[in-house]
Formats: C-alpha cells, sequence, structure tokens
C-alpha cells in the first residue's frame, strides 16, 4: 500500500459530481447512512476541498465541468488522492466518445500532466453504478485493510 | 453523518440513559462489510469472464456492446479481444449474445484498483491466412467452428472474401462456358 502511509488517521472526502447522472451520487449518500457506515473507516464529507485528503469524482468530466474540476484539485492540500467512482469516472463509460466529455479520469490525469499539477494517488472503482460496498472496499484498499484482487489478464487461445 | 453522529445528538437532545435506552432497543444496523460477507443476490451482475477455449472470435459481443468495453483489433497474425472492465456497465448483453456461451457472468465487484491497468483483459487469437493472397481471414477457432457445422465449406473457408468472389466467378464462367477456348 503505497498511499497508506499518508493516510494512516481519518480520510476526509470530498465529493464532486463532473457531469454524473446522480446514480453514483446517490450511492456514495447510501456510503455515509448508519446501515454501511464509512464513519468507522472515519471517513467524513467535507464541505471544502481545502479540508479534504481525497477526492471522490463521478461522472466522465464534462468540458463545461472540467476548469472547476481543475481548480478543486489544484485547492486540496498535498496528499491528495482521486477515487474515481463509476465507470464514467473510470473509463468514460457510455459517453467516452461522445462530444463535449472528456471520456474519465485518466483523460484528466493527462491534462493535469500538462499543467504540472500532482496528484499523489488514483483510485479507480469501477461499476455502474458502484456498489456501496465496493466504495468501502475501496476505502479498506487505501488503509490497507484489504488486498487488491484483480490483475491485467492475457489469455492466448490453445494451439 | 453516520451511527456515531446520530447517537452523539440523540445523546444531546435526550440525555445519556435515555439515549442509551432506544439506541438499545433499536439493535444495530450497521453491516461490518469487509470482515463479513457482501449482501449481493443470485440477480446481481457483476463482470464478466471470457472462456478462451470456447470464444471464436467472432465479434458478436463487440457489436452489442453498449459502452464498447469490449472491442477487437485485428493485425497480421493476431486478433485480440480487449475487455475494459473499467468502461463496463455489466448490462450482461455479451452473454446473451454469445453464440458458442464462452462469456459467463460472475458475482464479482470487488474490482477496485490503482492501476488502469488491470482492468484490461485481453483473448489473443490466431489467425487463419488466406491461401492464394496470404492476407488474414479468419481465426482458427472460428475455423475450426464453421467447418464443424458446414462440411462442404472446407473448399473456401480459408480464402480471403476477394479470392472467394473470384473463385466463384470463375466457376460460372466454366458452367456457361465463357471460358476462352484453347
Amino acid at each position: 500500500m503505497s498511499n497508506s502511509k499518508y493516510l494512516k488517521k481519518s480520510i476526509w472526502v470530498f465529493h464532486l459530481n463532473t457531469g454524473s447522472c446522480n446514480a453514483c451520487d446517490i450511492e456514495i449518500l447510501d456510503v455515509l447512512t448508519p446501515y454501511f457506515d464509512a464513519e468507522r473507516f472515519g471517513v467524513k464529507l467535507v464541505t471544502s476541498p481545502r479540508h479534504a485528503d481525497v477526492l471522490l469524482l463521478t461522472g466522465p468530466i464534462t468540458q463545461e465541468s472540467l476548469p472547476k474540476v481543475i481548480k478543486v484539485i489544484e485547492a486540496t492540500p498535498r496528499p491528495r488522492i482521486i477515487l474515481a467512482l463509476g465507470s464514467c469516472a473510470v473509463g468514460g463509460g457510455i459517453w467516452h466518445d461522445t462530444y463535449s466529455t472528456i471520456g474519465g479520469v485518466p483523460e484528466l490525469l493527462k491534462i493535469l500532466d500538462n499543467l504540472r499539477i500532482e496528484v499523489d494517488g488514483v483510485y479507480y472503482v469501477p461499476g455502474c453504478p458502484v456498489r456501496p460496498e465496493s466504495i468501502i472496499y475501496a476505502i479498506a484498499l487505501i488503509k490497507g485493510l484489504a488486498e487488491k484482487k484483480i490483475s491485467k489478464k492475457v489469455k492466448k487461445v490453445a494451439r | 453523518m453516520g451511527w456515531n453522529g446520530l447517537f452523539k445528538t440523540l445523546v444531546k437532545k435526550l440525555g445519556p440513559l435515555k439515549a442509551l435506552i432506544i439506541a438499545s432497543e433499536a439493535g444495530r444496523v450497521t453491516r461490518k462489510y469487509p470482515f463479513e460477507p457482501p449482501l449481493i443476490s443470485e440477480e446481481f451482475r457483476g463482470k464478466i469472464e471470457i472462456d478462451e477455449n470456447k470464444c471464436i472470435g467472432c465479434g458478436a459481443c463487440v457489436n452489442v456492446c453498449p459502452p464498447n468495453a469490449l472491442t477487437m483489433e485485428q493485425d497480421n497474425d493476431t486478433k485480440v479481444l480487449k475487455y475494459f472492465i473499467g468502461r463496463c456497465i455489466y448490462c450482461w448483453r455479451c452473454i446473451d449474445v454469445c453464440p458458442t456461451g464462452a462469456i459467463r457472468g460472475t458475482l464479482e465487484f470487488e474490482l477496485a484498483t490503482n492501476n488502469i491497468d488491470d482492468l484490461h483483459e485481453m483473448v489473443v487469437h490466431e489467425v487463419v491466412k488466406c491461401r492464394v493472397c496470404g492476407k488474414p481471414v479468419t481465426t482458427i477457432a472460428m475455423k475450426d467452428f464453421v467447418l464443424e457445422k458446414t462440411r462442404y465449406a472446407e473448399e473456401y473457408i480459408d480464402l480471403d472474401p476477394y479470392c472467394r468472389k473470384e473463385k466463384f466467378i470463375k466457376a460460372i464462367e466454366g458452367r456457361f462456358g465463357y471460358r476462352e477456348q484453347q
């Protein structure tokens, strides 16, 4: 766990919708209610990116929201981690090749690289929408409580 | 505001004793998820799994995939079916459409990762080349699949569409006597 050295204590998160359909946002709300209770891990939703350790990004990052997203990332203090929630944020989802969206966090990282804004870690959480449990799993991954289960696979057809 | 926050506001409003009674009557609702099994049912749709021994590389799943999570890339020697989990919307239409039943749905949802390369899966097919012009025609698995269904396809299965057309035209010419007499 590379990032657990920064985030040993409570993770304060800032939720930012970058053009998502609200489904992932509802699941984030679900995680913070007593039923799933992300407060067990010290996760707290804050109202300003200046207080946050982790940014929760949902949506495929529309061109309209892109300047605001960059401003928010700049405003977050330095060990900053992005949690890309949902298929739209991870790979553009169903909007990956449409006009007026840039197609998810991987494209955003390229833009940030050109602007020389550094991000200390990106966690990708696929799902359409993300299950509340997969958000908790991602938090557990950041804290070092769970192990990564997925890896790149190249299957060769026999013969 | 989680369970602790609720309890704190209760204590502030009612005093510790009354709040404790209310809390003990309600019991615990919080799931201990990473330390206990998740709440998933049989109907849940998770990540798909492609069986490389059954897949024939026909591309039906690629045609039907709404967000283009499944894509096909072909070069001279290989035909690669790529599955990008990060873009998948878990509609499972590929499972319905697969002619050989190579795609299977799983209940996996713990897919979070810090490296986007982990979300890629590939099935690499070898390619049959045209016996006349040497261009790639189909995959080996597809050739075997077609030959199993129709025996007489042996004559043209490893031919490029243009070479196939040429062969057909020659056959027609021969039948109607248009071929030049020698």
